[in-house]
């Protein structure tokens, strides 16, 4: 009786080894399989923005002058790219911030800001318009115990002004255009930093101090929402 | 962006406890599955029907002792070869009078004795019923199926069985931990019935559990052992060589802890019972290759469980805290109501991890154990509700009495009956 008791045991701990390694390796295939897909739309989401930008930039470059009705489009570019650096958010989460194809992602969305920076900043030359932009820049290294609040509260300024120009930019990226960017601003590496409006700041303490470094008047038709809501 | 991910997150830590619990469920489905589980699920066939002694140890059961006896009267079994011990161990209420009146029936013995402990009581039991072949014992707050007996008696008529357990579940559960303990016994049943077809069985239930007479001649009467008598006698007889089995549709019914503070010191008694048993005197058990299934994975995986108990609970306390501060200074930030407004969700957020799918998995197939358990042993009752109370409470209340336990043997902490 011992010696079959003992040959099922083997014979069941073996088969159990294998369902739950089997088990276990499927679920991990099919995370990954997610993974990678999450991870090939969010290169496609890039593409498509990059093509929207390089047509955008050429409609200037055919016209000389930046055509003043591309604004709408330029807006919608901005919602695109805010909606891809959310995805890219929780795609870092998912995959880790030492992710090769993670930074890849990172490195093409940072470049892809910058260049709507620009195409914003010549709209508002040759249109005139004053749009409100604020350029962010954060650490995920763990020296930045500030950064998570200030990602929170500029979200949270996004949605409520739809009008503001949000740009984020990890200051460890490995990117000649993004190094370029912060020696050009003169961001030293206090973080989080911002440029608003072309002034520098350092730090976050909360969302009202934050506010005060915007021009008067710039948040104030959404005063209202955020003060109602 | 993601902000602060730097941390590897302490979560990666659950996998190699989540990998065990996959495996140890693989286990259980194998060896459901095989041939020895599948013939102890046909149906009972009696063939004989040896002498029979039940043994009831009541100490200040003066409210539950009468159903008690009137479910053992109630018992399928030819009367005159059916007697009951009822053994009073020095109670200080009503219960020896109570037991008194059922002592003019000629199936019954009614005893009384100094107090000694639930052992002695036991002893005292088995000393007086010398014209029996099968042993069996029924605390005084339970009560038993009218053809529970018979199923016990059926299963003896393997060869080499020397005891045998019955099914126990919650007798009509009330409160809301009467009700986790009702799905928790559930799974206990499947757990008992799979472990028995390959003799893993550490623990004979004081609820209606049988001995042939002749094992406590040849090792031994019953001890104080921590007060876990039952587990120790069991690890007595598999340290012999002795086969457990189970009749899985002998059901026994018990009331099961009501309250909070009644649970944890049930819980803490049968805890550090089993650790102090097989630390201290049945260290050589763990490891054995006599009895591989014991020795080579119930055992082992018992100690796991205790220890992964406490480790996820506190990892997982670390992890509220530490999220719930987080959203907390996070609430500071902005105002309320544009946290709880509505975000755009695609699959894309959708939260699927590897430990989400695989921590599913393995609460999914404790459900269907359950249900197994409850179906197999033709256990009555509602089975649904009380998951989703296991569900929700068993996570937070077990660790409580696993980290009590580990701490009451580490220190020497003196376990006391109530």
């Amino acid at each position: 009786m011992h010696n079959n008791s003992m040959s099922i045991f083997v014979r069941n701990s073996l088969i159990a080894l294998l369902v739950a390694g089997v088990i276990t390796g499927t679920v991990i295939y099919a995370v990954n399989y997610l993974n990678n897909a999450r991870v090939a739309q969010l290169g496609a989401m890039e593409n498509q923005i990059s093509i929207d930008t390089l047509s955008l930039d050429t409609q200037f470059s055919l016209l000389e002058t930046a055509p003043c009705d591309s604004a709408a489009s330029s807006t919608t570019l901005t919602g695109e790219l805010t909606d891809l650096g959310d995805r890219l958010s929780y795609a870092e989460g998912q995959l880790g911030i030492d992710n090769a194809q993670v930074i890849q992602l990172k490195e093409q969305y940072s470049l892809l800001e910058i260049r709507d920076y620009l195409i914003t900043k010549e709209l508002a030359a040759a249109c005139g318009t004053k749009p409100i932009t604020v350029l962010y820049f954060y650490s995920n290294a763990g020296d930045c115990s500030d950064c998570d609040k200030a990602g929170y509260a500029l979200s949270y300024l996004r949605t409520t002004y739809p009008s503001l120009r949000v740009y984020s930019f990890d200051y460890n990226l490995n990117l000649g255009a993004l190094k370029t960017l912060i020696t050009l601003m003169k961001v030293q590496d206090t973080l989080p930093a911002f440029v608003v409006d072309g002034k520098r700041s350092y730090g976050f303490t909360s969302l009202a101090d934050f506010e005060k470094q915007f021009p008067k008047g710039a948040l104030a038709t959404s005063t209202t929402i955020s003060a109602g809501l | 962006m993601c902000y602060n991910c730097a941390m590897m997150s302490p979560e990666v830590l659950a996998y190699p406890f989540l990998f065990i619990a996959l495996y140890f469920e693989s286990f259980l489905l194998v060896t459901f599955l095989s041939k020895p589980a599948r013939e102890h699920r046909l149906e009972t066939v009696v063939r004989s029907t040896p002498k029979v002694a039940i043994i009831v140890p009541c100490w200040n059961e003066e409210t539950t002792v009468a159903g008690t006896v009137e479910s053992l009267l109630a018992l399928e079994y030819p009367k005159e070869k059916l007697s009951i011990i009822l053994v009073d161990d020095g109670s200080t209420d009503n219960t020896p009078a109570v037991i008194d009146r059922f002592s003019h029936h000629p199936q019954i013995t009614a005893l009384h004795k100094k107090n000694g402990g639930k052992f002695t009581a036991m002893n005292l039991g088995i000393e007086h019923a010398k014209d029996a072949e099968l042993i069996g014992f029924l605390d005084a707050d339970s009560s038993v199926a009218p053809d529970a007996l018979r199923e016990i008696v059926a299963a003896f008529d393997e060869p080499g069985i020397s005891a045998v357990t019955a099914s126990m579940s919650i007798y009509k559960p009330r409160t809301i931990l009467q009700r986790m303990q009702y799905a928790e016994y559930s799974l206990a049943i499947t757990l008992r019935h799979v472990f028995a077809s390959v003799n893993g069985l550490y623990v004979t239930p004081g609820p209606f559990s049988f001995y042939r007479r002749s094992i406590f001649a040849d090792i031994g009467m019953f001890k104080r052992a921590y007060l876990a008598e039952d587990m120790e006698m069991t690890m007595r007889m598999q340290r012999a060589g002795l086969r457990i089995g189970n009749a899985i549709r002998a059901r026994v019914y018990t009331k099961g802890p009501p309250t909070f503070p009644k649970l944890i010191k049930q819980r803490v008694r049968w805890t550090t019972g089993f650790m102090r048993n097989m630390f201290f005197d049945y260290r050589d058990l763990i490891g054995t290759k006599k009895n591989a299934v014991l020795g080579m994975f119930v055992l082992p995986l018992g100690i796991i469980a205790i220890g992964s108990g406490i480790f996820l609970f506190i990892l997982s306390i670390f992890q509220i805290i530490q999220r719930g501060l987080h959203a907390f200074s996070m609430l500071q930030v902005a105002p309320l109501s544009y946290a709880f407004s509505w975000h755009k969700f695609t699959w894309f957020y959708l939260p699927i991890t590897a430990l989400t799918i695989l921590g599913v998995m393995v609460i999914a197939s404790t459900f269907v154990w359950m249900v197994i358990g409850k179906h197999a042993s033709k256990t009555p009752g509602k089975l649904a509700f009380n998951m989703v109370v296991y569900l929700c409470l068993y996570g937070i209340i077990a660790p409580l009495w696993l980290m009590r336990s580990v701490s009451d043997v580490a220190l020497g902490v003196r376990t006391t009956w109530r």
